[in-house]
């Protein structure tokens, strides 16, 4: 079930809200644990027991680190090795055989399994849990239900932010319900709701007209490399804005997952506005573990080229992810060595220019279908391999989505928020009825689009 | 309103409106038609393990909400208006209005596509046909034809499109282009169709050219089925705008030759008007609509001459014209039937004219010719 349908808008999210505050409080947690499995079951009925086994083992290896505190590094291993050996396997196991095959004239074949929906992030969390309980940051869980429900919980099962045992360990025991934090996931939600669906969505029909154009021009390569890369923001942002409102709807606090990355003036900056909880997982659980800055200059790029192989693989088992992951741990390092210091002195809006560039390429290369695409639609923007630099085709497209252009680009700067803050200050009474009034037309009119619409499954899915 | 009210009465105004739209849907009885749109909607799915481990179920009872939605049709209207009135996007779901006419986007060419109907009209000629036949083949220009050049919609390459036909139909089947003699008046605005009561530049063209102008000679009389005609665009593009009528061309020929229908084994009128009051589609006045095999016989023909036109749903109301002129006038709608299994019905010989008649919606969307 994804969150943009109507089925868990006007069916399962009542329905476990109702339930969900009927009962006492002592019984919310198993309330959630049965709408998450419902909710995950009933959209990847296959893989429901291969999360139980996985948390399962988690919960197990996480009582014996507490039990035989001696052993407890052979339980750390052995946990993190059968959780990503999961992964592992129904991830990478056709990527490594293709590349087998194609490096030895191989024939083996392709398992072709489909990828249990979620794993990348599930998988996340639980190593978090079991490396935070092996460094004594947090109590061993000895409730199962808990356990399990933190990382099978509906709001963030599926796509981030990738929350970690740590951040809602307490809340798992006891939350608090006001009006004012429900509004707050409520406002939250709608938003999100917006990006996926007024936004990311219409940007996704663009996007997929990529390989049904007649003739591609200069013009078309690039209204696709900018549709591609707010798609992508607009798609995931907003499943973590609906992810961290429903929280909110459930009494949880999940941290912030994006802060307007666009605006970075810095790849360095980027990243710390980009995916922010898959950026500080990997820098606590593999750079800083693995020494991070503070060793010898060979190791430290060591360090870093690992971190960004993974930060690649982890968005997919293919070698454009891998060299879009390459690419940013190339600029981090150029930027670390000096860049950075250029790019403070030069006017800010060059810097910008230089981060969208950068970030476009980048979401090109991840959106590609396989390396020798990767050519074509580089080459296509700078006019390589393209006969046109205009036509027709390519007007409609720009024309037909310019205000989508433009509404995407005004939502992925905080312009908008800031003057609503700026107005809430000065009106308040007046902010109070129209922010009530905005959020319902936002919903009438997402309402309306998956009235008339057809089904678009967030791209985080695949990850 | 201050903060503490507001954030109460928005939570509770929230919860009551998914909870209310859940009771609501669970309350409603659910429809088996949209009339607007003219499908049949999508019912609650049975669950079966089949469905629940293919995964399939999810998808089934977004399609059953989305088909039941209450007001759906109010929402529908609310998405196009944003779309095309408030973001001022150019289309939606592909249909975008012109001059007051609804037009749906065929773009682009497929060549592939325009290569397999050249290609069944190459077959159909070598399996039944030979020269001592007088065979013709037209092209119906969709609407879209006649949208101005310089407005910023997609066209087809028309011109393209009639190269490919030209170049690799059989050079025995003569070309009869009647592009020239329609314009964009000549079509319904909320529909894909062609007015029939237009098209007497048209049945005159095809009438000289496949030489039976001379056997043409009671004028129509022009008749009015419905004030209100809602065409098929009309539904997908969920706005409104007026209805057209429609009107249909007569003469004692055609009323009292009969159709009979190759499937059904039933007989009927030309313009079947109690078909027509019972169908979502109005269109259907026109040799009942859709269908395999259609005859039209006319027993007070002044000769023995027969017409066989491989067609499409455009040719529904183009047919009945060209009454006077035969005794028998054969559809064949290869959508519906095989290409092999023609003979099984049909009795080629050359005491019949032969046309191919199809539109370019369907040479450049062809893979459900048969």
């Amino acid at each position: 079930m994804i969150f943009s349908s109507l089925t868990f808008l006007f069916y399962f999210l009542p329905i476990v809200l109702i339930i969900y505050y009927i009962v006492p409080n002592k019984m919310k947690n198993l309330i959630l644990f049965i709408s998450s499995l419902f909710f995950y079951f009933i959209g990847e009925p296959k893989y429901g027991i291969l999360m139980i086994i996985s948390i399962l083992s988690t919960y197990i290896h996480g009582l014996l680190m507490d039990k035989y505190k001696k052993h407890k590094k052979k339980f750390l291993v052995s946990s993190i090795i059968i959780s990503l050996s999961f992964l592992i396997f129904f991830k990478y196991t056709d990527f490594i055989i293709e590349n087998i095959n194609t490096i030895f004239n191989g024939k083996f074949d392709l398992l072709n399994l489909a990828l249990p929906i979620g794993i990348s992030f599930y998988t996340f969390k639980m190593i978090s849990y079991i490396v935070d309980v092996y460094a004594g940051k947090v109590e061993v869980q000895r409730s199962f239900l808990k356990l399990a429900t933190y990382v099978s919980m509906f709001p963030q099962l599926m796509a981030g932010p990738i929350v970690r045992y740590s951040t809602i360990e307490k809340e798992l025991d006891e939350r608090k319900y006001t009006f004012s934090i429900f509004l707050f996931g409520v406002r939250r939600f709608i938003i999100g709701l917006a990006k996926k669906i007024l936004v990311a969505d219409v940007l996704g029909d663009l996007v997929n007209n990529f390989s049904t154009v007649s003739e591609k021009t200069v013009l078309f390569y690039w209204i696709y490399a900018i549709a591609i890369t707010l798609q992508i923001y607009f798609d995931f942002s907003g499943y973590s804005d609906m992810a961290i409102g429903l929280g909110k709807m459930f009494g949880f606090n999940f941290p912030e997952n994006f802060n307007y990355p666009y605006i970075s003036k810095s790849v360095t900056e980027f990243w710390r506005r980009w995916h922010i909880t898959l950026g500080t997982w990997f820098r606590d659980y593999v750079y800083i573990p693995l020494g991070g800055n503070r060793v010898s200059k060979i190791k430290w790029l060591r360090n870093i080229l690992i971190v960004w192989l993974l930060t690649g693989l982890w968005h997919g088992a293919a070698w454009n992810f891998i060299l879009w992951g390459l690419l940013y741990g190339l600029l981090l390092v150029i930027e670390k060595i000096g860049l950075l210091k250029i790019l403070d002195k030069i006017p800010s809006f060059i810097s910008r220019i230089y981060v969208m560039f950068v970030v476009i390429i980048g979401f090109v290369i991840f959106s590609v279908s396989g390396v020798s695409q990767i050519k074509e639609c580089i080459g296509g923007l700078f006019g390589i391999g393209v006969e046109k630099i205009v036509n027709k085709e390519s007007i409609y497209y720009l024309l037909n989505y310019a205000s989508i252009f433009i509404i995407g680009i005004l939502a992925s700067t905080p312009i908008m928020k800031n003057i609503i803050l700026k107005l809430k200050q000065k009106y308040p009474r007046a902010i109070n009825i129209l922010e009530p009034m905005t959020l319902s037309l936002l919903l009438i009119v997402c309402v309306s689009y998956l009235v008339d619409g057809s089904f678009n499954p967030f791209l985080y899915f695949r990850f | 309103m201050n903060d503490k009210v507001k954030d109460v009465v928005v939570s509770i105004l929230f919860l009551i409106t998914i909870v209310g739209v859940l009771v609501i849907n669970l309350i409603l009885k659910d429809k088996d038609i949209s009339y607007s749109e003219r499908r049949k909607l999508a019912q609650f799915p049975d669950i079966n393990i089949e469905n629940v481990f293919n995964g399939n179920l999810t998808d089934e009872i977004e399609e059953y909400a989305m088909d039941q939605f209450p007001l759906r049709d109010e929402f529908r209207s609310i998405k196009t208006f944003v779309k095309l009135d408030i973001l001022r996007q150019k289309d939606n779901n592909g249909l975008f209005i012109a001059d007051n006419s609804i037009y749906k986007i065929e773009y682009p060419l497929d060549e592939k596509s325009v290569l397999n109907v050249a290609d069944k009209i190459n077959n159909i000629y070598n399996k039944y046909l030979n020269n001592e036949f007088n065979v013709f083949y037209s092209i119906i220009p969709d609407k879209n034809y006649f949208l101005d050049d310089n407005s910023i919609y997609l066209k087809l390459d028309y011109k393209a499109l009639d190269n490919i036909m030209r170049e690799s139909i059989n050079s025995n089947i003569k070309y009869i282009n009647i592009f020239n003699e329609l314009s964009s008046e000549d079509y319904y605005k909320t529909d894909t169709h062609w007015k029939q009561q237009n098209l007497t530049k048209v049945v005159n063209k095809i009438a000289n050219k496949m030489e039976f102008l001379d056997r043409m000679n009671e004028e129509f009389e022009e008749k009015k089925y419905t004030n209100e005609f809602y065409g098929t665009y009309y539904g997908q593009l969920g706005k409104k705008i007026e209805p057209d009528q429609i009107y249909y061309l007569t003469n004692s020929y055609i009323e009292q030759a009969t159709t009979y229908n190759y499937e059904t084994n039933k007989e009927a009128s030309i313009y079947n008007i109690e078909k027509a009051n019972l169908s979502m589609d109005k269109y259907d006045l026109f040799l009942s609509g859709a269908t395999p095999i259609i005859e039209i016989r006319n027993s007070n023909a002044k000769t023995d001459k027969e017409l066989i036109i491989f067609r499409d749903s455009f040719g529904s109301s183009l047919a009945p014209l060209f009454t006077e002129a035969y005794s028998k006038i054969i559809l064949i709608d290869i959508r519906y039937i095989s290409t092999d299994l023609i003979s099984k019905y049909i009795n080629f010989n050359i005491n019949q004219d032969i046309l191919f008649l199809y539109s370019t919606l369907v040479i450049n969307d062809s893979g459900s010719l048969k």
